[in-house]
């Protein structure tokens, strides 16, 4: 394939992800409602315990990547979901393409409303709890989210590979994937308070990195030696084996049958 | 040249992970395609005439056997095959909210078509398929009819060698039928394209295939042209003939299979109408007999489907 089909490609899933997007009020409710109620809420608990600046901006910074990191990671589940719901899933497996255009194409459009999100709460952050995102730097601030957006690829890639596996029953994983990474990653507190295997366990997950060394910059000692190396080099490697999970899922849809049962 | 060539193909479906239960799908299919040709595969429900196609569409890897299509191997060369093929269905779906146009667009692009000449593409197909004055409704508006013209217009899109169309007139009013099949014909006509299709209605076989395969249980019981079909099966010719005074000795004439009376028709069920019929009228004149009436009925296709189906 040519650069330019290769660019033509994974703009369809870009243009047709945006135009769904703009056309069904759920999600209007992924991109504002719930998000704002997040930050909102958490905020204000931050107010009713009396916690101080740091310890704010420590919360709600995971609040925010939290939320960037769920709608961008459904955003790139939405490039298999859609078709599952709309039983069209064939189609596009009978175009000429790769599993790297249409979680590519979804992933553009992941970003640009991650971004939106970011600057919402951001604002929201500063506006209503005095928190600065853009205290740490351009540069942190571009690292943070480049960590958050490749943990969003992963998640919503594998996600992608287990529905392309096991049809709509896998479905609740897009939904609940981002939760558990909530649970792990460090949101709403260090992971050293997590019983020590579950935190090594965290510590395999991209975005405690990324979110540690964006917390460094307010005060809080980093729990790993080079964090945002360590990020980068965890997410090359899921967004990797996430990658070639789904290409084996497709491949398997094929032989079983299911890319025809999730179609007309 | 062939566009098809299928040798042994097998399928298996599997299904449950604690209670495996396998349904076979097809068993050792063999079936050859001529460029340029129309083939219908026919067969009753179940019969695998979709998991066929689905096959040779790239959409489904078999368990057993080869396939090659425009020279390319299934399963080895899908990636350069898809760019040559495509495929409609009778039961079309795609995406809820999106326009007519912007489907046909979408599916474009997946095809590497992009700027002006996505946009001529887009135009020339939604004008073909009637479709402009819809063209900016959304899928979930479109009526039966207009959605499998839109799936038609999708399948066009990239201008396939090869077009697979799974029940195309499926559900549709009869004038819809008649402009969809008058299409087909034209795109064999004026393209050379090479189409398969699966159908239920047999006036559709008769009228627009070279070729039919008839499938049953996943084998392919019979195949050939409509007549071919109609002479394998052995169903006959019927004559049926008013004669004064009666001729008992029709039944027994060479060539009559079988013989039926009814309100003064005799029906005789012949090998060959063309060649028996002048032998029998010379010989009723001979005796003298009175031919009040005389009609001649091949067997339908629907006959054969039914006979084959049993």
């Amino acid at each position: 394939m040519s650069w330019r089909a290769e660019a033509v490609a994974i703009w369809a899933f870009a243009v047709r992800n945006l135009l769904m997007a703009t056309r069904n009020v759920f999600f209007f409710f992924e991109l504002l409602f719930w998000p704002i109620v997040g930050v909102v809420s958490i905020g204000l608990m931050t107010r009713f315990l009396e916690l101080r600046s740091e310890a704010t901006a420590f919360v709600l910074l995971g609040t925010i990547a939290l939320s960037v990191v769920q709608v961008c990671q459904l955003e790139v589940a939405y490039a298999v979901l859609f078709d599952v719901w709309s039983k069209s899933i064939k189609h596009q497996f009978l175009a000429p393409i790769g599993v790297r255009h249409l979680t590519l194409g979804s992933w553009i459009v992941g970003m640009a409303r991650g971004v939106v999100i970011f600057l919402i709460l951001a604002v929201l952050g500063w506006w209503a709890f005095g928190v600065n995102v853009i205290a740490p730097g351009v540069g942190a601030l571009l690292a943070f989210l480049a960590g958050c957006f490749l943990t969003a690829w992963i998640i919503g890639v594998g996600v992608c590979a287990l529905i392309t596996l096991f049809g709509n029953r896998a479905e609740a994983f897009a939904w609940a994937s981002a939760n558990l990474v909530l649970l792990l990653a460090g949101i709403y507190y260090p992971i050293s308070v997590l019983p020590t295997p579950v935190a090594a366990v965290a510590s395999l997950i991209p975005l405690t990195h990324f979110l540690d060394a964006y917390r460094a910059h307010y005060g809080f000692a980093s729990e790993f030696s080079h964090p945002v190396v360590i990020g980068f080099g965890l997410a090359a490697a899921y967004a990797l084996l996430a990658h070639l999970a789904l290409m084996a899922a497709v491949r398997h849809a094929r032989s079983s049958g299911l890319l025809l049962k999730m179609s007309e | 040249m062939l566009a098809i060539e299928a040798r042994d193909v097998a399928k298996t479906f599997r299904a449950g992970w604690i209670r495996r239960r396998e349904t076979v799908a097809l068993r050792s299919v063999s079936l050859a395609v001529p460029r340029g040709a129309i083939v219908g595969v026919l067969g009753p429900n179940g019969a695998g005439k979709t998991t066929l196609l689905s096959i040779f569409a790239t959409l489904l890897t078999p368990d057993r056997g080869s396939v090659t299509i425009l020279g390319h191997d299934v399963v080895r060369e899908a990636a350069a095959l898809r760019r040559r093929l495509n495929m409609a269905s009778g039961r079309p779906s795609f995406l809820w909210s999106l326009r007519v146009g912007e489907i046909v667009a979408f599916y474009g692009r997946l095809y590497g078509l992009h700027g002006a000449t996505l946009a001529r593409r887009v135009d020339e197909l939604i004008e073909t398929f009637e479709l402009t004055t819809h063209r900016r409704a959304q899928y979930n508006e479109l009526s039966t009819g207009l959605k499998q013209r839109l799936a038609l217009a999708k399948a066009l899109v990239n201008e396939p060698e090869l077009l697979f169309l799974d029940e195309p007139t499926l559900g549709l009013d009869p004038d819809v039928s008649v402009r969809v099949r008058a299409h087909i014909r034209s795109l064999r006509r004026e393209r050379g394209m090479t189409i398969v299709l699966t159908t239920h209605y047999m006036r559709e076989a008769e009228e627009l295939c070279d070729e039919i395969a008839f499938i049953k249980d996943g084998r392919i019981l019979a195949r050939g042209t409509a007549d071919d079909l109609k002479r394998q099966i052995g169903l006959g010719d019927v004559i049926a003939l008013r004669v004064e005074p009666p001729a008992p000795w029709l039944r027994n004439a060479p060539g009559v299979l079988r013989c039926a009376d009814n309100d003064g028709w005799v029906r005789c069920t012949v090998d060959d109408a063309e060649k028996r019929l002048p032998e029998l009228l010379r010989q009723l004149y001979a005796e003298g007999r009175e031919v009040k009436s005389v009609q001649v009925k091949e067997p339908e296709l629907e006959e054969v489907f039914v006979e084959l189906a049993r």
